[in-house]
C-alpha cells in the first residue's frame, strides 16, 4: 500500500493518487501515515531530480498533486495530533519585484517536504520581514527575485535583521534566475540558488531534516 | 572609434556569418527602462510614451559613445500587450506601480484548456484580438489602433535615427516562440499540466501558431530588409522540461521556423533565457550561420561555443546581476574572458545577459561598452 502511493506520485498519476488517499481515509487509516507516504513519494521525486532524471516540470507536477492531497487530509488531522513539520521557512519577493512564479514553486515544494511556510507575498517592504521573523521565528528566511530591482531590498532586509539582533537566529537564502553568488555576497545572505530543489535541500540540512 | 577597420554593420554581419572581425561587435540589449535610468528619466515616463522610450535609448547611445547595432525597444508595455508580444496582465509604473518601478507581468491562468482548439481554428492573431485581449486588458479596438499607430510612427523615426548614426537596428519586431506564448497565457504550472495530461490540443495550437509566426514574420522582415528576426523563448529548455517534452513540443516547430526564415535569407535571433546546456547540441541540426543564440549567462556560453564553434554566432552574456551590483573591474574582466573564450574565432556579439537591468550602474554599462571597443579580436 505504502509503496503504491509513492509510486503513483513518482509517476505523476494524479487521479490515482487522490483515489488512493480518499479510499484509505474512508477505511479509517491514520491520516498522518497517508501524509507520510505522500512525502516519501515527494522525496523520491526530489532524489530523481537531483540525479538528473527528473526536471523542474516534474517537481511541479508532483508538488501540485501533493497540494491536493494535503487539502484532502487537512480536515482529518486533529488539533491534538497535527502533522509534524521539519522546520519553519519564511519566504517573500521583496520590494521592487512583484513576480511570484519561482517563489510559489518553492513554497509548494517546501510544504510538500514537510515545512511550515509563511509566504509574505510580493513587493514586501524590508521592515515587514523583520516583523514576521520576530513573530514566526523561522529557521530559514528566503527571498526570491526575477529582476535586479529586488536586490537592494534584500540587502536592506538583511541589515534590518542584523540591527534587530535576529540575523544570527536565522539562515538567509536567496533564489531566482537573476541571482548569483555575487548577489549573495552583496545582500549578505548565507545561500543562493537558481534551483528550487537545492533550496529545499538547504532547508532540510539547516533543520536537520535530512 | 580610432583603429576600427569595419563599420558597425559590417562588423555585426561578419560575426553573424562567422567571419573575422576587427573587434567584437557590441549590441547591448538596452530596453527603455535602463535607458531611462541612465538618462535621468522616470520609468513611468518611458512606460507611458514610446517616443520618450526611443529618446532615452538614443540619448544613451549618444552619451556612451555608440555601438554597432541598436536593439529595438521603443515600445510601451501596453503596446506589447496590444501586439500580443506580452500576452499577460501587466502592472505599469505610474498606473499600477510607483514611478520608479519596472513594469511587470502577472502570471495567471488566463488561457483556458478549451482555448487551444480555438487558436487552432481561428489562428493566433484573430483569437488574440477578438477573444483573448479583453481578458487581460481594457484596451478597446480604438486603443489598439492608436497604440499601433504610435508604434509605427516611432518605428519610422527609429529607422531614421539609426541611419543618422550609421547603424542598423539589430532586428525589428518582437517574435515569440509559440511554446513560450502559450506558457505565458496559460501560466507555467497549468501549461505544464496540459503538456503532461492533455497534450494533443496544445500540440494542435503550437502547430497552427508556428504557421502563423512564419506567415506573419517573413513579410515583416522583408519590409525592413534587415535580414534578422527575433524568436524569444524562456521556458522550454532542460532547466524546465525533459528532452521528450522539448523534442515533441519545441524542437520540430523551431526547425520549421528557422528553415522557413533561412529559405528567405533571414537569420533567426534566438533570445534564450535560463540554462540551455542540455539543449545546445540540438542546434547543430540547423544550417550553419542561420541563427544567433542570445544567452543570459545561465547557459555555459563557453561550453556552448565548443559545441557550435564555426556553426553559430553567440550574443551575450554579461550577467544582469553583475551590471547591477558588480564593479567596473569585474565587468571588464568578464567581458575580456568572454571575448577571448567565446569570440576567439569570431562568432560573438558582445551584449548583456537577457537585458541590461533597469538599475544598471552607469560605470558598469560604460565598462562593458568600452571593453568591447578596446579589446582586440
Amino acid at each position: 500500500m505504502t509503496e503504491g502511493l509513492s509510486d503513483l506520485i513518482l509517476n505523476f498519476k494524479r487521479d490515482a493518487v487522490l483515489e488512493n488517499v480518499e479510499r484509505r481515509l474512508g477505511s479509517g487509516e491514520d491520516p498522518l501515515r497517508i501524509l507520510d507516504d505522500c512525502r516519501r513519494g515527494m522525496s523520491l521525486v526530489g532524489e530523481r531530480f537531483q540525479e538528473g532524471d527528473f526536471f523542474l516540470a516534474e517537481l511541479i507536477l508532483s508538488a501540485e498533486i501533493f497540494k491536493e492531497v494535503a487539502a484532502i487530509i487537512e480536515p482529518h488531522l486533529s488539533k491534538a495530533n497535527p502533522a509534524q513539520t521539519k522546520g519553519r521557512v519564511l519566504i517573500g519577493t521583496l520590494q521592487g519585484d512583484i513576480h511570484e512564479l519561482g517563489k510559489n514553486i518553492l513554497v509548494t515544494l517546501l510544504r510538500a517536504h514537510g515545512f511550515a511556510v509563511h509566504d509574505l507575498g510580493v513587493d514586501v517592504p524590508p521592515p515587514a520581514v523583520v516583523e514576521k521573523v520576530q513573530e514566526f521565528q523561522p529557521h530559514v528566511v528566503g527571498f526570491s527575485a526575477l529582476i535586479t530591482t529586488a536586490f537592494p531590498s534584500m540587502k536592506e532586509a538583511v541589515a534590518l535583521l542584523q540591527e534587530a539582533g535576529l540575523r544570527d537566529s536565522v539562515k538567509v537564502m536567496i533564489g531566482g534566475g537573476v541571482t548569483t553568488a555575487g548577489v549573495r555576497d552583496y545582500v549578505g545572505a548565507d545561500f543562493q540558488t537558481t534551483d528550487a530543489m537545492e533550496g529545499v535541500a538547504y532547508c532540510l540540512n539547516i533543520t536537520g531534516g535530512k | 572609434m580610432a583603429g576600427d577597420m569595419m563599420t558597425g554593420t559590417e562588423r555585426l554581419w561578419a560575426a553573424i556569418r562567422l567571419e573575422k572581425t576587427d573587434r567584437v561587435p557590441i549590441v547591448p540589449q538596452l530596453m527603455p527602462e535602463p535607458a531611462a535610468h541612465l538618462t535621468g528619466t522616470t520609468l513611468a515616463r518611458v512606460a507611458a510614451d514610446n517616443a520618450a522610450a526611443l529618446d532615452a535609448i538614443l540619448k544613451t547611445f549618444d552619451e556612451y559613445g555608440g555601438w554597432d547595432s541598436i536593439y529595438p525597444g521603443a515600445y510601451t508595455p501596453l503596446q506589447l500587450q496590444a501586439l500580443g508580444a506580452d500576452p499577460m496582465k501587466v502592472r505599469i509604473p505610474g498606473r499600477d506601480l510607483p514611478d520608479d518601478y519596472m513594469w511587470q507581468l502577472v502570471e495567471e491562468e488566463v488561457l483556458q484548456p478549451q482555448d487551444y482548439d480555438k487558436i487552432s481554428e481561428m489562428g493566433f492573431d484573430r483569437f488574440y484580438h477578438e477573444d483573448y485581449l479583453a481578458r487581460i486588458s481594457n484596451l478597446t479596438k480604438d486603443d489598439v489602433n492608436r497604440e499601433m499607430g504610435a508604434l509605427l510612427t516611432t518605428g519610422v523615426r527609429f529607422l531614421a535615427e539609426c541611419d543618422k548614426r550609421k547603424v542598423k537596428p539589430f532586428f525589428m519586431g518582437t517574435g515569440m516562440h509559440p511554446f513560450f506564448t502559450l506558457s505565458l497565457m496559460r501560466s507555467m504550472v497549468a501549461f505544464t499540466k496540459d503538456l503532461y495530461y492533455h497534450p494533443e490540443p496544445v500540440e494542435r495550437a503550437i502547430k497552427r501558431m508556428t504557421a502563423d509566426v512564419i506567415a506573419s514574420q517573413i513579410p515583416f522582415a522583408k519590409e525592413f530588409g534587415l535580414g534578422t528576426l527575433l524568436i524569444t523563448e524562456e521556458r522550454a529548455c532542460a532547466y524546465f522540461y525533459p528532452p521528450r517534452v522539448f523534442e515533441r513540443f519545441w524542437w520540430p516547430y523551431t526547425k520549421q521556423i528557422v528553415s522557413a526564415f533561412w529559405s528567405e535569407g533571414i537569420v533567426t535571433i534566438f533570445h534564450l533565457d535560463q540554462c540551455w546546456d542540455k539543449n545546445i547540441r540540438y542546434f547543430c541540426e540547423l544550417p550553419k550561420g542561420s541563427f544567433v543564440l542570445e544567452l543570459d549567462s545561465k547557459t555555459d556560453i563557453f561550453a556552448a561555443k565548443d559545441v557550435l564553434r564555426g556553426h553559430a554566432c553567440f550574443h551575450g552574456d554579461v550577467p544582469a546581476a553583475l551590471l547591477s551590483v558588480g564593479t567596473p573591474d569585474e565587468v571588464r574582466d568578464y567581458c575580456r574572458r568572454l571575448i577571448s573564450g567565446a569570440g576567439d574565432d569570431g562568432g560573438l556579439i558582445l551584449g548583456s545577459g537577457c537585458a541590461v537591468p533597469c538599475n544598471v550602474k552607469p560605470e558598469n554599462f560604460r565598462a562593458m561598452i568600452e571593453t568591447g571597443k578596446n579589446t582586440k579580436a
